[in-house]
């Protein structure tokens, strides 16, 4: 029963000698892990190494766990100087090698209570960076040429004018999606003429504002995080410390201020173009001609519905700028720490974004705009 | 093991190595050293396969890594181990996970055995047991260096490649490293080849130095052999020394 090709035991008494053999190396350690498994050797037992061709240290861990007596050095003959070495380095490290416990993790309601500190220690955290963003403005209004006029307009260039492409297409989508939709229902009614009162209002006020916010928040806020974070990696954060700059004053400041002045210019060609797409598909399906839907237009749609699209804008590019300028300054020093943050920080925008639009849509209910 | 013949290189225009040829064989602690921009490096990362040099032969245990057929470039793989500059450990895992993925992925062995072994290297490695638990980006650089050196040993490899083992490391860890090295060539009867800037590791450990220098192998032989030759740029390589900071 106990003889394999990798070892034999004889004579099969009290003083056996187990003879090892063969290359005893990590390629077939599985297979000796198996025999050894089936192997009972008596206390008094020697083991002859002299058979060995070679052993590795992963094979003379594995022989001095299976059995005991082998990690008595007076239990050994036999083996050559080359491998005597190996396997005595390896009990040498043995008393530690097996009390190595890898930490439990933890349980559900543990998690839970870690979930939802880390949320508060989050939030208080966009709340801390909110107020030193302010306290950076304040120095650069007091100060106005200590702002990074280049950064800001290399801001404005690459969160606005970059985006008006992608904004312009997905506004002017929803503007088709909007009118169709309700176009079936007011055809019904013969009301077909109403069609644009709904679009001027929705689009305006609810869907350019939240659709662009939405865009912005998965285009910039993402980009923000990346080139923060990966600044905070390369240590050029710090450097921009150490030569007695401020990074609120160089990044989050210029960061902030461009998205603040670009989301409602883009939420203003959100409008135009949701528009443009409503009165394109109006004419074929709802027989309201161009002229007919801007007259009607020009008639029913308060322009007070336009600037509270345009008010919630600014607001809205805070928030995804704070947090993603945040996110990005506080990116663990990984590189798996940078892309969670980038993720997180699109995740949480839009969720503000959606958010604050229910906060505003109550708050002008009250003020009867 | 290691048999490099008539390497050529070139990027654009631009000639890195032109006509490298040396072999190295069992046991030895084998370091190259050369200037910046000579390509120690590319050098380095053409053996191991990852990089293609424009011409030549590179072989390891006999296998050209760039002909032969996909299995057998797989199997050389597993027979060494490659340290890279900054440890390249993988940020997602822990210590001890990034020294078990190679186990996990080549053997069949029960996870208890791994667990066993993961300690055992990291022991070799000598590191304390509780790093195992660390992120990479929770410990110091000079562990970090002897966790991607846990990694690069676990499958028992016969060549093990260094790439600047101790650049960044203060001269205490540095020497520590150095002796961890040559443990691992004395003891566990590895083949170790080392690119690296640092002159206490060459004088301490190194059993011969390849210098490599306008494309070719400038100089080959120990360390002594090596300082006694005749060259502009061996002399004033080692002339810091020299001029006599250790008092001799």
């Amino acid at each position: 029963m106990s003889d394999t090709r990798w070892f034999a035991l004889q004579p099969q008494d009290e003083r056996a000698t187990l003879r090892l053999s063969g290359a005893w190396r990590l390629q077939h350690l599985a297979e000796i892990e198996v025999a050894l498994a089936g192997l009972s050797l008596p206390a008094a037992a020697r083991i002859d190494g002299s058979g060995l061709t070679s052993i590795d240290s992963a094979a003379a861990l594995v022989l001095l766990r299976a059995l005991p007596t082998a990690q008595d050095a007076a239990a050994w003959v036999g083996l050559s100087e080359a491998n005597g070495r190996i396997v005595d380095k390896v009990r040498s490290h043995l008393g530690s090698v097996l009390s190595v416990a890898p930490p439990r993790p933890p349980g559900a309601l543990a998690a839970l209570g870690h979930r939802a500190l880390d949320l508060g220690s989050l939030i208080g955290g966009h709340v801390n960076f909110f107020g030193a963003t302010v306290l950076a403005f304040a120095q650069a209004l007091r100060h106005p040429l200590r702002l990074r006029w280049r950064e800001l307009t290399v801001q404005l260039e690459q969160t606005g004018l970059m985006a008006i492409p992608v904004v312009s297409l997905v506004t002017l989508l929803i503007g088709v999606v909007i009118t169709y939709l309700l176009g079936l229902q007011a055809e019904k009614y013969g009301a077909n003429i109403f069609v644009v009162d709904g679009v001027g209002i929705g689009a305006t006020r609810e869907f350019a504002p939240i659709i662009v916010a939405v865009i912005v928040a998965g285009r910039t806020g993402a980009a923000f995080t990346a080139q923060l974070g990966s600044m905070r990696l390369t240590e050029e954060t710090d450097a921009i410390r150490t030569l007695g700059l401020s990074p609120m004053q160089v990044l989050v400041v210029p960061r902030v201020l461009a998205l603040m002045v670009v989301l409602p210019l883009l939420v203003f060609v959100g409008d135009v173009m949701s528009l443009a797409g409503a009165m394109a598909i109006a004419g074929p399906m709802l027989d309201v001609t161009p002229s007919a839907f801007l007259a009607r237009l020009h008639e029913t749609l308060d322009v007070r519905h336009v600037f509270v699209g345009l008010a919630k804008a600014p607001v809205f590019a805070l928030v995804i700028a704070v947090i993603g300028c945040r996110m990005g300054m506080t990116v663990g020093r990984d590189t798996r720490a940078l892309g969670a943050a980038t993720t997180s920080t699109v995740v949480q925008s839009i969720v503000a974004v959606i958010l604050l639009d229910a906060v505003f849509a109550v708050v002008m209910e009250a003020l009867d705009l | 093991m290691v048999e490099v013949e008539g390497v050529v290189t070139r990027f654009g225009a631009q000639t890195v190595h032109d006509g490298v040829s040396f072999s190295i064989g069992r046991g030895t602690l084998v370091g190259l050293i050369g200037g910046s921009g000579t390509g120690k490096s590319v050098l380095l990362r053409e053996i191991i396969g990852l990089q293609r040099p424009t011409a030549g032969r590179l072989r390891l245990f006999g296998t050209d890594m760039w002909s032969a057929p996909a299995p057998e470039v797989d199997a050389v793989r597993r027979r060494f181990g490659m340290m890279f500059q900054d440890g390249a450990l993988f940020s997602s895992l822990s210590v001890a996970q990034n020294v078990a993925v190679p186990l996990r992925e080549h053997t069949q062995l029960s996870g208890s055995t791994i667990d066993a072994l993961v300690a055992l290297r990291l022991q070799q490695a000598g590191l304390p047991p509780d790093a195992g638990a660390k992120r990479p980006s929770e410990l110091s650089g000079g562990m970090r260096k002897r966790a991607a050196i846990a990694r690069a040993i676990a499958l028992e490899p016969e060549v093990l490649f260094l790439d600047e083992p101790t650049s960044g490391l203060d001269p205490i860890t540095a020497r520590g490293f150095d002796r961890l090295v040559r443990s691992l060539v004395d003891d566990l009867g590895l083949t170790v080849f080392l690119v690296t800037h640092d002159l206490d590791t060459l004088l301490g450990v190194v059993d011969r130095l390849i210098v490599l220098a306008r494309g070719r192998v400038l100089a080959d032989g120990t360390v002594a052999q090596v300082m006694a030759l005749d060259d502009a740029w061996i002399r004033e390589y080692f002339c810091v020394r020299r001029m006599g900071g250790d008092g001799s």
